[in-house]
């Protein structure tokens, strides 16, 4: 909310420095976002004095002006009429700025020299007269600089007030926490009220239908006004805080909205059809065009003020376009009501009108000063319009709005809660310095009764808050915990994560975080087909933009788009991984599957563009290893990669499906040739994406380590010949499901197709290594196990040796 | 005679100095030294020397023979250091060409910020629990003491999934969720994502937070000043100027709003901390006696505090990131930073 302090200081007196002041509201929970220098933006101009003044000679409509500065004399061309000598004027003087950035120059007009210009109010815009120069009071010291002799200059505070704070949404409840904070006094503006003789009850009624969404509603009028712009000091005081001045009568409501919280409505009394006021419930669909011109269609716990016969007004958010009042309007018909924030809120939210009146009413008013409003705003009114307040005004409060009273007060709990005494004597002082009133019971128990404005305050909590803002957090001292012993085993999955983590990042590979939410789209360049179980994706009603409308089911896109981001920028190796969430829509109403995932990609070269070994790029196999080496130190040996996966978008040969004994981990493969078009991809990738709950499920941080074997190994080559249809693992499954002692490994040291090599079918080096726990073998023992397997392996598999 | 012996020695010696190859020194060897050598040869004419000389010749024909032999040998080693020193000379490599490269991964700077969070509070005998991201509206507002319709709604935008359902926008339904499952005494630290509706250089429609909660039995505003000055210093150094200033959240009361003193200006004012010379870290409070009562603890009974940062402004302010945005595009050039 925008402060002046020129406008504070009508109630209450500042010593501090603007800074001083923003620090102390801040240290106090009103924080200062801002301070801001309001002045008109111009720059020297000066009070000047008119010493002569005669025609120019070769035009009729300018004349010649000989002005002083009381130092000097300067000749100006001014082409205003208003004006004789012995005037005291604005001069903006060579090389001034005036509003709308215009500098002024020394010129010739017409062939007279002219050293400056004369200004109207409305040229410098301190007000709306544009008809002639601004004449000044004839006492004003002459060069003295225009704003200081006009006093224009203001300071405009940017305050965040807190939704608890409904209070502080007016200059008196921030000039009111000033004086609680500083310690003076606040000056209330005074009401004088001059009523007419004429009865508001003769002219008017009020009948409250829904008193549940308005519990009160008070009203007045005035007669006789003459709608015209407001003085510049209402001007001033509207626009320092960004609010535009409109006329006298609706400028006044604005004006007491701002000052005291309280949002009131001005209506043209001749367009209240019957002259009176109902206040009701909107019937479902009916239509109404408020002030902004915009034709609103309602639902039907809207709360309407209306007339005899229709709508005039949505209650508490916008009045009617068609009671609105006009520069021909003669009777005003004044409303200060309190709305159930609650009613206002949810019609503010309904018809997007988030409107200066209905964040006060929403966030709650003082429901004992909606008179005091009503009858400052009448008087204002009158004065400012020259109307007649009638007499009486009416007051329908047919619901008790109530406030907290009495609210218990244990001093022990102060400590308890702050950590620190603070004396019976302070906490009282504090507390009435914020207008409660405070019952002692005995020593320590008080009963407090916040004021009506203080909306937020309900609850012990709340006092023992108040106290320690007032008293100041920073005196509060710092203290540590005696906590008790807690031990709590870390979750599994986290232990894990922060092991991958540490492998990925030493393999090369580098932690990206992507949003959680995808293009709806996505799932198509993908090519999921109708029924894949991602296309059940959890979509967000109120998107920001279309890509990002649903929450992932895979995190195979979020990567390809990273790629897709980083070859744009010129980089076309990359080797990534994410740890994060995918999410599965769920029933309605009930929340959607959300599981911990992990993803992969690699792509490009495999070893840095350097002199060493430059243009190999990475494959399959590549990405396949470092998952190898991630599970071995993971200690995860149940890993298997199966082929039997059909993922759409991987390439059909040369992907595969990740077990981990009898789970489903996840998929690892190349992108599918066609996906990579779809998302405008060039280079190859390898992606892989896996279930972190499922390899949490089998994971385990104990070690255990056995004997080492004092005896040598002894290895044997053997070279197969096999289909291609057949797979490295299954031939070497057979070799250890025969579960000899003596085999201690057995691996793939060569794979050769080609030359020499019958078509379809692919050499395979395996080499098989023997020891004993207990001595060193013999040929013979190494021979008669040897041999088994490899017969084992040609009977079961048709393999030959090559 | 003796004369003879010493000037045989003499160039001998400058012979094998001289000798550049192994076979030149095995002849010189052989010439001096051999059985058909000048020395054996020399030592044949002794019958011509005096009886008195013999002796003496004798004697001194046997050192020369050590001294030469000692001397082949020698040289015979600096020739073969030499050559090895050729040989090694030939190996030679340009050391100033780059290694070959094992380039290393990198941590997401909010994975790194998370971590030395959840580390310092692990200290503390905090430990990481982890809630639903989709959320129900009770988890998030609701049991936050943030009815519907209520104007603190509007300090958090929301994405909606259904009427009840939401994307949660900070991390405190963990609070919630951890309390009703356990007793107290409760210290737990949440890390995690949330979402608001909000896209500019200092908002993304995604961010993270960590959430800590400390309940247990006679637990002060003052240590709330306690704990969080020590994660402060911890985390921006010892000796960073810190405030605690009243703000309010509807969960906790009192609460208060932390900032320090800004790291780019050091207080003086800067853009950074727009002119206040201060940056709010992190908000935190009491716990409001509604969240307890709405997770069955007696207020009467315990009390506690949380607190909830941002992990991307605290990473924007530790690493001098300028555009939270930066954070989500994972440009290599970005990462490769960290």
């Amino acid at each position: 909310m925008l402060v002046s302090l020129r406008w504070l200081r009508d109630y209450v007196d500042i010593d501090l420095a603007p800074a001083a002041l923003a620090d102390c509201l801040t240290m106090a929970g009103l924080e200062v976002d801002a301070i801001n220098e309001a002045a008109p933006e111009f720059s020297r101009v000066v009070v000047a004095k008119i010493l002569s003044l005669k025609p120019h000679p070769d035009s009729e409509k300018l004349s010649l002006c000989e002005v002083t500065t009381g130092t000097g004399i300067l000749s100006v061309v001014c082409g205003a009429k208003n004006i004789q000598a012995g005037d005291v004027v604005p001069l903006a003087l060579v090389g001034a700025v005036i509003p709308g950035g215009h500098t002024v120059q020394s010129s010739r007009i017409r062939g007279e020299r002219s050293e400056g210009m004369l200004c109207s109010e409305e040229e410098l815009g301190i007000g709306p007269d544009h008809t002639g120069i601004m004449i000044l009071p004839s006492g004003l010291a002459l060069g003295q600089d225009l704003k200081d002799a006009l006093d224009l200059r203001d300071i405009v505070l940017d305050i965040a007030i807190t939704p608890n704070r409904s209070d502080c949404l007016s200059v008196f409840g921030i000039a009111r926490e000033i004086a609680a904070l500083t310690g003076k006094k606040l000056r209330t503006p005074e009401i004088r009220l001059r009523e007419g003789e004429e009865e508001i009850r003769d002219l008017t009624s009020v009948q409250i239908q829904d008193p549940d969404l308005c519990p009160r509603y008070t009203a007045r009028m005035v007669r006789n006004v003459a709608v015209c712009p407001s003085p510049p000091w209402m001007r001033r005081r509207l626009e320092s805080v960004g609010l535009r001045a409109i006329n006298n009568v609706v400028d006044v409501t604005n004006f007491v909205m701002l000052e005291w919280g309280q949002p009131l409505h001005a209506f043209d009394y001749r367009f209240l059809e019957e002259g009176r006021i109902v206040v009701r419930r909107s019937r479902e669909g009916e239509t109404f065009v408020s002030l902004d011109e915009k034709e609103r269609i309602l639902r039907s716990d809207t709360l309407m003020i209306c007339d005899g016969i229709k709508p005039v007004a949505i209650g508490g958010i916008m009045g009617g376009l068609n009671s609105e009042v006009k520069d021909d309007t003669r009777t005003v018909f004044l409303e200060s009501a309190y709305f159930d924030p609650v009613s206002i809120r949810k019609s503010s939210r309904w018809l997007s009108m988030s409107t200066d009146a209905a964040f006060r009413f929403e966030r709650g008013i003082d429901p004992d000063g909606v008179v005091r409003a009503l009858n400052r705003a009448a008087q204002l009114i009158a004065d400012l319009s020259g109307g007649t307040i009638c007499r009486g005004h009416i007051d329908e409060y047919p619901r008790k709005i109530e406030s907290p009273r009495n609210i218990p007060l244990r001093l022990s709990r102060v400590r308890e809660i702050l950590g620190m005494d603070i004396a019976p004597l302070e906490s009282v002082r504090l507390l009435e310095s914020l207008e409660m009133k405070v019952l002692k019971g005995d020593e320590l128990h008080y009963r407090v009764t916040p004021p009506t404005f203080r909306v937020d305050i309900s609850r012990e909590i709340d006092l023992i808050e108040e106290i320690a803002r007032l008293h100041g957090y920073d005196r509060i001292p710092a203290t540590y915990p005696a906590i008790s012993i807690l031990s709590k085993e870390r979750d599994r999955r986290q232990i894990l994560e922060e092991q991958i983590r540490n492998l990925l990042s030493g393999y090369g590979y580098s932690e990206i975080i992507t949003y959680s939410f995808i293009p709806a789209k996505a799932v198509d360049d993908l090519g999921l087909p109708a029924g894949d179980a991602r296309r059940a994706a959890v979509v967000i009603r109120n998107p920001l933009t279309e890509d990002q409308s649903v929450m992932r089911t895979t995190m195979i896109y979020s990567l390809l788009e990273t790629m897709r981001k980083n070859a744009h920028a010129g980089c076309f190796d990359l080797k990534l991984f994410e740890i994060g969430r995918t999410y599965q829509a769920g029933q309605p109403g009930s929340l959607p599957l959300e599981k911990n995932n992990m993803g992969g990609l690699l792509t490009g070269a495999r070893y840095d563009h350097r002199w060493h070994y430059a243009g190999i790029d990475s494959d399959f196999f590549d990405l396949k290893g470092c998952l190898e080496g991630l599970f071995e130190s993971l200690k995860l040996a149940s890993v298997k990669f199966r082929t039997d996966l059909h993922e759409p978008f991987l390439h059909p040969g040369r992907s595969c499906r990740i077990a981990i004994g009898e789970d489903r981990l996840g998929f690892l493969g190349e992108v599918h040739p066609d996906v990579l078009t779809r998302l405008g991809l060039k280079n190859r990738a390898m992606v892989f994406e896996m279930d972190l709950d499922v390899l949490a499920g089998h994971f385990s941080s104990a070690l255990s380590c056995s004997d080492i074997s004092k005896f040598p190994a002894s290895s044997r080559d053997v070279a197969f010949l096999i289909s291609r249809d057949q797979t490295a693992e299954e031939i070497i499954q057979i070799s250890l499901d025969m579960h000899e002692e003596l085999l201690e490994n057995v691996f793939v040291f060569d794979v050769y197709e080609g030359h020499g090599i019958p078509e379809k079918m692919t050499s395979l080096g395996l080499r098989f290594s023997y020891r004993a726990h207990d001595r060193t073998l013999t040929d013979q023992d190494i021979g008669q196990a040897h041999n088994a397997i490899v017969r084992r392996i040609m009977e079961i598999s048709g393999a030959k040796i090559r | 005679m003796i004369h003879d012996l010493e000037e045989l020695r003499v160039k001998a010696i400058a012979e094998l100095d001289q000798a550049q190859t192994e076979d030149a020194l095995l002849s010189i060897k052989t010439r001096y030294l051999g059985r058909k050598g000048l020395l054996t040869g020399m030592l044949r004419n002794v019958s011509q020397a005096t009886t008195e000389e013999r002796p003496l010749i004798g004697k001194r024909s046997n050192e020369i023979k050590e001294i030469l032999t000692e001397a082949v040998d020698e040289a015979l080693r600096r020739l073969s250091k030499k050559k090895r020193e050729q040989a090694l000379q030939e190996e030679k490599i340009d050391v100033t060409l780059p290694g070959r490269a094992v380039r290393p991964g990198r941590l997401h700077p909010i994975i790194r910020i998370s971590r030395e969070i959840c580390e310092i509070f692990a200290g503390l005998g905090f430990s990481v629990v982890e809630g639903p991201e989709i959320e129900n509206d009770y988890y998030n507002f609701e049991a936050l003491n943030i009815p519907k319709d209520h104007p603190a709604r509007d300090m958090q935008d929301t994405f909606y999934i259904e009427e009840n359902i939401v994307l949660r926008t900070h991390t405190s339904p963990v609070q919630i969720r951890t309390m009703e499952k356990q007793k107290p005494p409760v210290r737990i630290l949440s890390p995690g994502r949330v979402y608001r509706p909000d896209s500019d250089i200092s908002h993304t429609p995604m961010f993270h937070q960590i959430e800590g909660l400390l309940v247990d039995r006679g637990v002060t505003f003052g240590d709330l000043k306690g704990v969080l000055t020590f994660f402060i210093g911890r985390i921006f150094g010892e000796d960073t100027a810190i405030r605690f200033r009243p703000s309010f959240f509807p969960f906790t009361e009192p609460s208060a709003e932390v900032d320090i003193r800004c790291v780019m200006c050091r207080g003086t004012g800067c853009r950074v901390c727009g002119q206040s010379g201060w940056l709010e870290i992190l908000g935190s409070g009491m716990v409001d006696p509604a969240v307890f009562k709405n997770v069955g603890y007696d207020p009467e009974e315990v009390s506690g505090f949380a607190f909830g940062l941002g992990l991307e402004r605290i990473a924007m302010l530790k690493y001098g990131v300028s555009d939270i945005r930066l954070f989500f595009e994972n440009d290599w050039r970005f990462l490769e930073q960290f």
